[in-house]
This record gives structure tokens, C-alpha cells and sequence, in this order.
């Protein structure tokens, strides 16, 4: 074996035992129960993809004339998607597995020339940032061929040029990293960061822009139907490697062998390409880069040291943790680009509602005003589960290997995580309150709803954002190179599974006491006397369940936590 | 002012701790010595109310850690064996944090603070984050924060690692200063001449058992080699 591949497959050696030896250890059997739930509601998730899959594109397909066009079209946005997914999350995990790994110093003082140490963490970091984005595209995928009744050709073309797209983007973050921390010096890796955040919300609105999802539904702003099919062939442009991978999955889906192999031909000779350039710029700039990262930064301000605003009135200890939590996120640089994404999202959420054709819809105006904005509560709380997933339920796990620090610490873990809710649920509230008034100020909704929605996010924000503090207490990781990645664990899956069922009975019991208002609205009458017990009763058991929502989470992770040591 | 009764902790079948019993008084430097995996951190962990144990008391200036465990920490400077700190922290406002925890009165916080910095040598850091600070700064600071609110008890595990030869003196001489003032300090480290120099009393643990206590010299008879050195007694001590 050449001493260049075996020095790679020696560096990649722990990554592969670190698979296997969790199953000698002693956790072994519990390790296994949690990956087997994970494994099973990941499986469902799949399935559930191929599912939605399937009948969307049966249905396009059975459309006469525009089906295969729309067929392709979503192929094309899910390509460019895919790509963009995939570009985002090699940017982070080059970054993390290039320069910020703790091993690093080890693996840098061994032997071996920086190449090879930069190709070996390249290729860990490929498949960190790919598999899941291959994962679950995959089952959209095989829809698609099961739909178009193509060959096996088919199946084998996707999945190899799937991973040409995973290689290129890889090589393109990786050389993206590279320059940045050779230009920035590594004592500013805020700098850097905020680069990152910048581009990924920048890269995030041009990809949303270029899909133009609304023109999809809406041909009458095209001035003729020729307009409008013309503007859903309109190709990609040949520049962009999502759009050979497009091409090449397109020809191999209508029996093209020739013309596919081509368009994958001009993919992998990409990835022989960037991986060449990737390199070549290892050799130049890697370690130095490493290097640079390894001193320790230099300040042009310093920190001076100032009690923290509006906190006076506290007592010390609650004082103490207010002013570390606050100071911790907002000088912790990776929180950065994760806030501008979160506001990324909320224009999109908004900017959403108010491109709706609602005039156009064949329903009354009226009824779909308070349709969507009912839906939209339940919308706007899942956004609510994904942005606590990301920020409250890591709030524990945070404190990393300092944790003990607070266990030795002179106050009740309880104290602690009651600091931590109320630091999390004050920002959490308005966001949703402000997601929830601004696009029913877009719906028109009517007041009834307007003070329904704003009163149902107002009751059920204390309880997610307690179910997130609560089970990141219960199932904390304070080893994690990066805690916000803790949601992905067992107990983020729980965390999610309950704010979705939460959620869930919500919305049931709420829906049929809304209906029975609004129809009594409407038909200008009032309501009967089982209605009005139907509506006291389903509003009283949304109260008890949201009090019940933000005590006993809590419960749970003081207990849980108070028996975990560092 | 330390008492611990029967203390146990198991992991599963593993007994990492077995029964336990020590009491030290007031103004006493313990020295707590044994072999890699003894049980030295999980006694010192349990101790500093870090981890509960599996059964046994510890009593710290006559407070029950089980019973009342935040009084019993208030009393205790906590030093760690590895510096984990709030990064993102500057030590002032590391010192701060500590200092709200333990209720150090706001008045008189600046000059205690500046006072401990000083004694250990980052004042001048005082300003920037602990993530650019060495490990033997970060140690310092764990170690200034231990002493800000001034704890009537010291428990510290391997104190002088990643301290130079210098602060290493210092923290001797500190150590002693203080106990002479009434502090009582428990102390687990390999460095037997640092036991040696500093504790008042060693305690020996072997395999979760405290097998031998005394002064150097009570312990050299207990191994029967009145003429050698500590070394050599924790040597012979911990192989039988």
C-alpha cells in the first residue's frame, strides 16, 4: 500500500474504533436502547419522506403536459437545496475538524506531513457534514425512480453522483476555511465567524430567491402560460456543480446512459480537481493556519470589568449566573451566526405570509384568513421547538467540563435551572409573539383570533422553553466539542417528540371551541350551552396542561441532574 | 471542622470508596496520598458536594453536606484538579461570578479580589478572557477564587500541578500561612515531598481504603522503614 494512503487510513484508524468500541463498554446495552429509538424514529422520519415523496410526484406525474416540468423542477430546487445544505454544514464541520479539534495537537506532533493530516480530517469532515443531507434526500430520490419506472442505472448514477455533490462541497468550504483563517488571524476567530454567518445568511436568501417557490402556484403573473412553463424549464446555469448533478440524474431518469455519464463524468473530474486544488493549498497554507490558531489571541479592547445592567435588584447568586450566562453566549462566537440565521428565518416566515394569493384561493377570504392564522399558532410554535432546541436545550450542556463549578457551588441546582429558563424564555416570547402578531397583522385576521393566537404562544412559551431546560438538565453533555449539537442526541429527540405532542393537544383541543366561536360569529348567533361547556373545558385543560408543561420538566431535569457528577 | 463517617461510594459493583472514616481538625493540613485510581478525586468530589455518596456523612464545620449542602459549600474553597473555567469569562469577572455566588459583600469585593490577583500573579490579566490564559494561570485563578470569600476549609486535589517551581513555593508557604490562621486544608496530590514539606497528618488510600494515617514519621514506623523516606513508605505501604 502506497505510505500516502497508509498514513491516511492510520489517522482515520480512531475515528473508525471510536464506531466500535462503544460496544465493549460498560453503557453498552443502554447506548443501544437509545440508538435503537433514535434509529427507529429516524427510520420513520424516512419513510415518512418517502411517503410525502411519492404521492407528490404521482400526482405531478398525472398532470398532462406540465408534470414532467414540475417533476424536474422540484428535482433542480432539490439539487440546489441539497447543495447548499451541504456546503453550509461542511463550512462549520471544516472548521471544527481542521482547527478547532482538541486531538489536533496530537495529531499535528506526530510524524507525518500536514497533507496528509489535512486530507484524513478532509475526509472526516466530508462525511460529518454529508451523511445526513444524503440520508434523507435519498428517499425523495428513490420516489422519483420508483414514479419514472427507471432502472437500476438510475439508483447507482444518484448515489454516485450524490457523493461527487458531497466532495464538492467539501472541497469548496474547506478551501473557503482555509483562506479565511490564513487571511484572519486566528486570534480573531469572530471575525471569521461572522464571515461565516454572514455568507451563510447571504447564501440562504439568494437560494431562496432563485427557487421563486410562489410562482410555482401562481401563473397568473406571467402574462401567457408560455411565459410561465418557459420560466419552470429555465435552466441552471452550467457553472454550478448542482446543475451537472441536476443534468445527470435528469438523463439517467429518462434512460440517457450516455448523456448522463457525461454530466457525472464532468462532476467526479470536478472533485479530482478541487481535491487537487485542496491540496495543493494544504501544503501552502494548513499548518500555517493551525499555527496561527494555536496562540493565544490578542484583544485590541479590553474586556473592563462592569456589573451586569438591570440585574441590581437580584439576589447574588441569581446576579452571578444572569451576568455569566448572558456574557458567555454573546462572546461565544458560533451563537453569531446562528442569530443571524434565526432573523434570516423570520423574514422568510413573514415575508412567506405576505406573498399568500389568498383573494385567488376558491375559498371565502374570511374563512381562510382564520384557517391559516389558527395553523400558523402551530406553525410558529414548532419554529418556537426548533429555535429552543438550538438554544435552551443546550443551555445545561454549556456549561461543559466548568459544570463543576456549579455543582460545588453554594446553590440549589434548581436555583440554576430556573436562571437558565427565565434567560431563555424572555428572548423566546417575543420572538414568537412577534412571528405570531406580525403575520396576523399580515392574515387581517379579526380580533378574536388575533387574542387567541396571542394568548395561546403567551401560555405554551414557559413550556417549551421548560421541557427544553428540563431535558437538556436530564440528558446534558458536557464533553461535547459543541454543546448546541446536543439536541441531536437522545434527549433532544424526546425533547422534540414532547413539544410536538404538546403542541398537538393544543391545537385539538383549541380547534373545535375556535370553530364553534368563529362559525357562531359568522352566522351571527350565539353559542349553545354545550358549546359554551366544550369551550371552558378545552380552554381550562390547555391552561392545567401548560402549567403542568413548565412545572414538571423542570422537576425532571433538577433530579435527573442533581444525580449527575462531573 | 472536617468529619467524615463511614463513607462509601460504589459504581455499580465497583466500590470506589469503602467506608471512610477521617476527622480533622480545625487549622490541620491533611495530606490524602495513594496510587493512580485509589479513589482520591471521588473522595475529594464527594466532599466538595460535587457527588453524592452511595452511603456514610460528611460533615463540614459541623454541617451535613447530605442535610444542608449549600451552607456546607459556603464554607469551602474548591480547587480542582483540572482548571475548567467560563472560558468566555475575563478573571475579573470570573472573580465576580465566585464572589456573587458566595455572597462576598459588593463593598469590599475590588480590593479582595485585586489582593488575591496580585497574590498569584494575574493582575495584569485580570482584564482579558481566561481562554488565553496558560494552564498554570487558569490554576492560579481557580486557586484565587477558592480563597476570595475566605472559606473556613480548603479541599484541593494535586494543587501544584501546572504551577511553576515558583508558585509551587508560593502555594506552600500560602498554605501554611493560612492554616497557622485557622484554616483547615485537605489536600490530595502524587508529589510526596510537597506532603511531606506542607501536611500536619497523610492519609494513605489503597483500592478505596484508607490503609495507614499519621504524621511522615507515624508512617515510616507503620511500614517498618524508620530510615527511609516517605517515598519509600508509600511504596511499601501500598504493594502489601
Amino acid at each position: 500500500m502506497p505510505g500516502f494512503l497508509k498514513d491516511i487510513l492510520i489517522l482515520l484508524r480512531p475515528r473508525f474504533l471510536s464506531f466500535k468500541n462503544p460496544l465493549l463498554s460498560a453503557n453498552s446495552k443502554k447506548d443501544f436502547y437509545r440508538n435503537l429509538v433514535l434509529g427507529t424514529a429516524g427510520f420513520f422520519f424516512w419513510i415518512g419522506i418517502f411517503i410525502i415523496s411519492f404521492r407528490t410526484l404521482k400526482y405531478f406525474r398525472r398532470i398532462e403536459g406540465l408534470g414532467d416540468i414540475l417533476i424536474f423542477k422540484l428535482l433542480s430546487m432539490l439539487v440546489l437545496t441539497s447543495f447548499s445544505f451541504l456546503i453550509f454544514s461542511s463550512i462549520l464541520t471544516a472548521l471544527s475538524k481542521l482547527y478547532l479539534s482538541r486531538d489536533l495537537a496530537l495529531v499535528h506532533s506526530m510524524p507525518v506531513s500536514g497533507n496528509r493530516i489535512f486530507v484524513a480530517r478532509w475526509i472526516e469532515s466530508t462525511a460529518d457534514s454529508s451523511w445526513m443531507v444524503i440520508i434523507y434526500t435519498l428517499p425523495v430520490f428513490v420516489a422519483l425512480g420508483i414514479v419514472n419506472e427507471a432502472g437500476f442505472f438510475f439508483y447507482l448514477n444518484t448515489a454516485l453522483v450524490l457523493l461527487s455533490l458531497s466532495f464538492i462541497s467539501s472541497g469548496i468550504s474547506s478551501i473557503l476555511v482555509m483562506a479565511a483563517v490564513f487571511i484572519i488571524p486566528a486570534g480573531r476567530m469572530k471575525s471569521i465567524l461572522l464571515f461565516f454567518g454572514f455568507t451563510l445568511f447571504l447564501i440562504l436568501f439568494l437560494v431562496f430567491r432563485l427557487l421563486k417557490p410562489e410562482q410555482l402556484v401562481d401563473p397568473d403573473v406571467f402574462s401567457t402560460v408560455v411565459v410561465y412553463l418557459d420560466t419552470l424549464k429555465a435552466p441552471s446555469s452550467p457553472l454550478i456543480p448542482s446543475t451537472w448533478v441536476y443534468d445527470s440524474i435528469k438523463e439517467s431518469l429518462s434512460g440517457s446512459v450516455q448523456s448522463s455519464l457525461f454530466h457525472s463524468g464532468l462532476s467526479w473530474s470536478f472533485v479530482a480537481v478541487i481535491l487537487f486544488i485542496n491540496i495543493l493549498m494544504a501544503d501552502m497554507i494548513y499548518f500555517k493556519g493551525f499555527s496561527k490558531t494555536q496562540t493565544a489571541s490578542f484583544r485590541v479592547f479590553k474586556y473592563k470589568y462592569s456589573d451586569f445592567p438591570f440585574t441590581g435588584f437580584l439576589p447574588g447568586a441569581s446576579r452571578a449566573f444572569v451576568g455569566k450566562e448572558i456574557k458567555t453566549f454573546f462572546r461565544d462566537q458560533a451563537q453569531w451566526s446562528q442569530l443571524l440565521l434565526i432573523g434570516a428565518l423570520v423574514i422568510i416566515y413573514i415575508y412567506n405570509f405576505s406573498v399568500l394569493p389568498l383573494e385567488k384561493a376558491p375559498i371565502k377570504t374570511i374563512y381562510l384568513q382564520n384557517l391559516l392564522s389558527f395553523l400558523n399558532m402551530g406553525l410558529c410554535l414548532f419554529v418556537l421547538t426548533a429555535v429552543a432546541g438550538r438554544f435552551a436545550y443546550p443551555a445545561v450542556s454549556s456549561e461543559r467540563e466548568a459544570f463543576w463549578l456549579v455543582k460545588a457551588s453554594p446553590v440549589k441546582i434548581k436555583t440554576v435551572l430556573w436562571i437558565k429558563f427565565f434567560i431563555y424564555f424572555f428572548p423566546l416570547l417575543i420572538l414568537s409573539e412577534i412571528l405570531i402578531v406580525a403575520t396576523n397583522i399580515i392574515l387581517k385576521v379579526d380580533a378574536f383570533m388575533m387574542i387567541l393566537s396571542f394568548i395561546t404562544v403567551f401560555l405554551m412559551v414557559p413550556g417549551i422553553v421548560s421541557i427544553g431546560i428540563g431535558f437538556g438538565a436530564a440528558y446534558p453533555d458536557f464533553k461535547s466539542e459543541n454543546p448546541a449539537q446536543s439536541v441531536t442526541s437522545f434527549g433532544g429527540l424526546l425533547f422534540m417528540m414532547l413539544c410536538a405532542g404538546y403542541i398537538m393537544a393544543v391545537i385539538i383541543l383549541e380547534a373545535g371551541p375556535v370553530y364553534s366561536i368563529f362559525m357562531a360569529a359568522v352566522h351571527q348567533r350565539s353559542m349553545t350551552i354545550l358549546e359554551w361547556i366544550w369551550t371552558v373545558v378545552s380552554f381550562s385543560m390547555v391552561v392545567v396542561i401548560s402549567i403542568l408543561a413548565i412545572f414538571l420538566p423542570m422537576r425532571f431535569g433538577e433530579k435527573e441532574l442533581s444525580q449527575i457528577s462531573p | 471542622m472536617i468529619r467524615l463517617e463511614n463513607l462509601t461510594k460504589k459504581y455499580g459493583e465497583f466500590t470506589a470508596v469503602s467506608n471512610l472514616s477521617l476527622t480533622i481538625p480545625k487549622g490541620e493540613i491533611f495530606g490524602f496520598i495513594g496510587p493512580n485510581g485509589a479513589g482520591k478525586t471521588t473522595t475529594i468530589k464527594m466532599m466538595g458536594g460535587i457527588m453524592d455518596p452511595t452511603s456514610g456523612s460528611i460533615d463540614i464545620c459541623g454541617i451535613s453536606m447530605k442535610d444542608e449542602p449549600e451552607k456546607a459549600k459556603r464554607n469551602i474553597g474548591f480547587i480542582p484538579d483540572r482548571p475548567f473555567l467560563y472560558e468566555k469569562l475575563t478573571g475579573n469577572e470570573f472573580l465576580r461570578f465566585i464572589g456573587n455566588l458566595y455572597g462576598v459583600d459588593n463593598r469590599s469585593f475590588a480590593a479582595r479580589a485585586e489582593e488575591k490577583l496580585n497574590m498569584f500573579s494575574i493582575l495584569a490579566w485580570a482584564d482579558e478572557l481566561i481562554e488565553s490564559y496558560s494552564h498554570g494561570m487558569k490554576q492560579r485563578l481557580i486557586m484565587a477564587a477558592a480563597l476570595l470569600h475566605d472559606p473556613e476549609v480548603i479541599i484541593v486535589d494535586e494543587p501544584m500541578v501546572g504551577l511553576d517551581p515558583v508558585a509551587v513555593r508560593m502555594v506552600k508557604d500560602l498554605f501554611k500561612h493560612l492554616s497557622g490562621q485557622g484554616l483547615t486544608i485537605f489536600m490530595s496530590t502524587h508529589t510526596l515531598k510537597v506532603a511531606e514539606d506542607v501536611c500536619d497528618r497523610i492519609g494513605i488510600i489503597n483500592k478505596g481504603v484508607m490503609i495507614a494515617t499519621g504524621t511522615t514519621d507515624d508512617l515510616k514506623k507503620i511500614s517498618l522503614l524508620a530510615d527511609a523516606d516517605l517515598e519509600d513508605a508509600f511504596i511499601k505501604l501500598t504493594s502489601l
